[in-house]
């Protein structure tokens, strides 16, 4: 059975414990009872409570102590109120401190707007030097969670909440910079997911258009700016899927990458997710379902403006 | 532990050695308030005895860590490196000028800089990270805070103190400057700080009022071996806004200064 990714985050970080003695893992009240590296580690494992920001600056100590401190929080809490904390540690001081953050996008579904992160590759995005990855699936967590560590180097994840992907296939140690997971007509249109729910829609929409799929797992500037090059060989007019809003996405980076291609963005527009349901149901009530990806693509395969969806939300059409 | 006191005269050596470092100090910080940029002088009068007394004891290479937190007195803290024999160029010429490290709040380009401080509170955590990774390394020394008292309005500082008692933090020093002053005005009528002994012994800490002018006792604070120790450490530090430079000694106004070389000149000389 798969696990979810922040289930296999922590897997993956207490495997790699017992390896390498300078891995810390610290939560703020957010990990849960019985967490795997607290069991197997205890003496590396500090539960801070309830302090994002003093959690990111304590990492940035102990990281200049000589420790590779994993932290983990939910996403909105990580990169929102701890901003300026990430800003100076994983920027500035470049220091090699992971953070992990569940809960991004709406997976925080009927929980609320509090719980809900559609900004957060916008923050971190703008941050020079963070590597930020979305992964998708059991696999792909734990092969970025084993590079942050052999590395040293700042990084954000984000990830869901308790739901499972099944991975996707690659071949080698670490998941590919465009992973092609579906090829098609390269004078049509390509699908790009971002993240879980980007990509778990991206192949909803690809098994009925048959279009291209690229799906990307890194997500800062420099990471797609090699994938950029990657996907303009292959094609000009891409539609990406993410669980995020459009100002500070993926679609607009690329779009600004990709000034001779056309980038179509299918995310989550201005609107505040304000209302209850699963996660699913939240994303259908911020337009971000697969009629609105399959809209997408019908507009990018005729060249047509953005259109209002049936919710009401109008898409931003990055072109 | 470094070897401070090892007899009275050894602690009267002592002190007279930070003290003279702290009067070099002093002149170097008016140098820099008569730079093209100005600094923020009150403070980084103020905090310089601290510092001084702190540095020492980092000095001793034990792996004792000195965050100067309230980051705007970096003029203080470049000249307090730099008496200290941990900067090996005076600051006070280059403070300031492009290409140079000497900004006007401090970060890691500067030797003997760790971490970037400036935007309040932030020296705090990283002084408790680092004293953690001491602890979890069964390693000395201690993770020195110096944060001024209107830094205690950030809510990070009091997050942090929590995290650090809670964690059983022996080695953590937190100091608090206790000038008075802030930006805009008196601590006490912009957001008062009443109790505040009792406030950080309330969070867990053992608490040590000091003149934070006088080396000896500030050195004495600093010298302790810490490592069994199991509640982290405060140590409020009275001290005098614009200490030194009897034209801004005690003076609000004092906060922020840019000066001429003829008035600098005049202060240096009566500086105390």
């Amino acid at each position: 059975m798969t696990l979810s990714g922040r289930d296999a985050y922590r897997d993956e970080l207490t495997a790699l414990a017992a390896e390498d003695a300078s891995l810390l893992c610290l939560e703020a009240d957010l990990g849960g009872k019985n967490h795997p590296f607290q069991i197997a580690h205890p003496g590396r494992f500090f539960n801070v409570g309830i302090a994002e920001g003093a959690m990111v600056d304590m990492a940035a100590g102990l990281a200049a102590g000589g420790y590779k401190p994993f932290v983990s929080t939910f996403a909105p809490f990580a990169a929102l109120r701890a901003a300026e904390s990430l800003k100076l540690t994983l920027g500035y001081l470049n220091a090699g401190v992971t953070v992990v953050a569940p809960y991004a996008g709406v997976s925080g579904a009927w929980f609320g707007t509090t719980h809900h992160c559609l900004e957060d590759l916008a923050v971190l995005r703008s941050v020079p030097g963070v590597t930020i990855a979305a992964p998708y699936g059991e696999a792909e967590m734990r092969a970025v969670i084993r590079s942050a560590a052999r590395s040293g180097r700042p990084h954000y994840i984000r990830t869901g909440r308790n739901a499972t992907y099944e991975s996707l296939d690659w071949t080698g140690a670490q998941p590919p910079l465009v992973n092609w997971e579906f090829e098609a007509d390269p004078d049509d249109i390509c699908l790009v997911s971002v993240g879980e729910e980007g990509t778990r829609l991206a192949l909803e929409a690809r098994a009925t258009t048959e279009v291209s799929h690229a799906h990307l797992v890194y997500l800062d500037h420099e990471h797609l700016a090699e994938a950029a090059t990657e996907l303009a060989r292959r094609h000009t007019r891409f539609v990406v899927v993410e669980e995020h809003r459009s100002q500070g996405g993926v679609a607009e980076a690329l779009a600004l990458l990709l000034p001779r291609c056309e980038v179509t963005a299918v995310g989550a527009g201005q609107e505040w997710p304000s209302t209850g349901g699963d996660h699913q149901e939240v994303m259908t009530a911020l337009g971000l379902d697969l009629p609105a990806v399959l809209a997408g693509v019908a507009r990018a395969r005729h060249g047509l403006p953005a259109a209002a969806t049936a919710a009401g939300h109008a898409h931003a059409c990055v072109r | 532990m470094t070897a401070v006191l090892d007899g009275p005269t050894g602690t009267e050596a002592l002190a007279a050695t930070l003290a003279e470092r702290a009067l070099e100090a002093r002149r170097l910080v008016v140098d820099m308030a008569a730079s093209e940029r100005g600094c923020h002088l009150g403070g980084s009068l103020s905090v310089l005895d601290i510092l001084v007394a702190a540095l020492h004891r980092s000095s001793a290479a034990d792996g004792t860590e000195v965050v100067l937190s309230k980051g705007h007195a970096a003029a203080g803290l470049y000249a307090a490196l730099y008496v200290s024999g941990m900067l090996p160029e005076n600051p006070a010429p280059l403070y300031g000028r492009a290409g140079r490290p000497y900004t006007g709040h401090p970060g890691p380009k500067v030797p003997g800089v760790r971490f970037p401080t400036g935007s309040l509170g932030h020296g705090v955590p990283y002084a408790a990270g680092w004293a953690l990774a001491r602890r979890i390394g069964g390693q000395g020394g201690l993770g020195i805070a110096v944060a001024g008292d209107g830094e205690l309005q950030e809510g990070l500082v009091w997050e942090t103190c929590q995290v650090a008692a809670a964690q059983e933090l022996g080695n953590f020093v937190l100091v608090v400057d206790r000038n008075g002053g802030q930006n805009d005005g008196l601590v006490a009528d912009i957001s008062p700080l009443p109790g505040l002994t009792e406030r950080f012994a309330a969070f867990g800490f053992e608490v040590a009022e000091t003149d934070g002018h006088d080396p000896a006792a500030l050195a004495e604070l600093f010298a302790g071996d810490r490592s069994a120790a199991r509640r982290p450490l405060a140590v409020v530090a009275h001290t005098v806004k614009g200490k030194g430079v009897p034209a801004v000694e005690g003076k609000a106004g004092s906060h922020y200064v840019t000066i001429d070389a003829t008035r600098a000149a005049k202060w240096k000389r009566a500086i105390r």
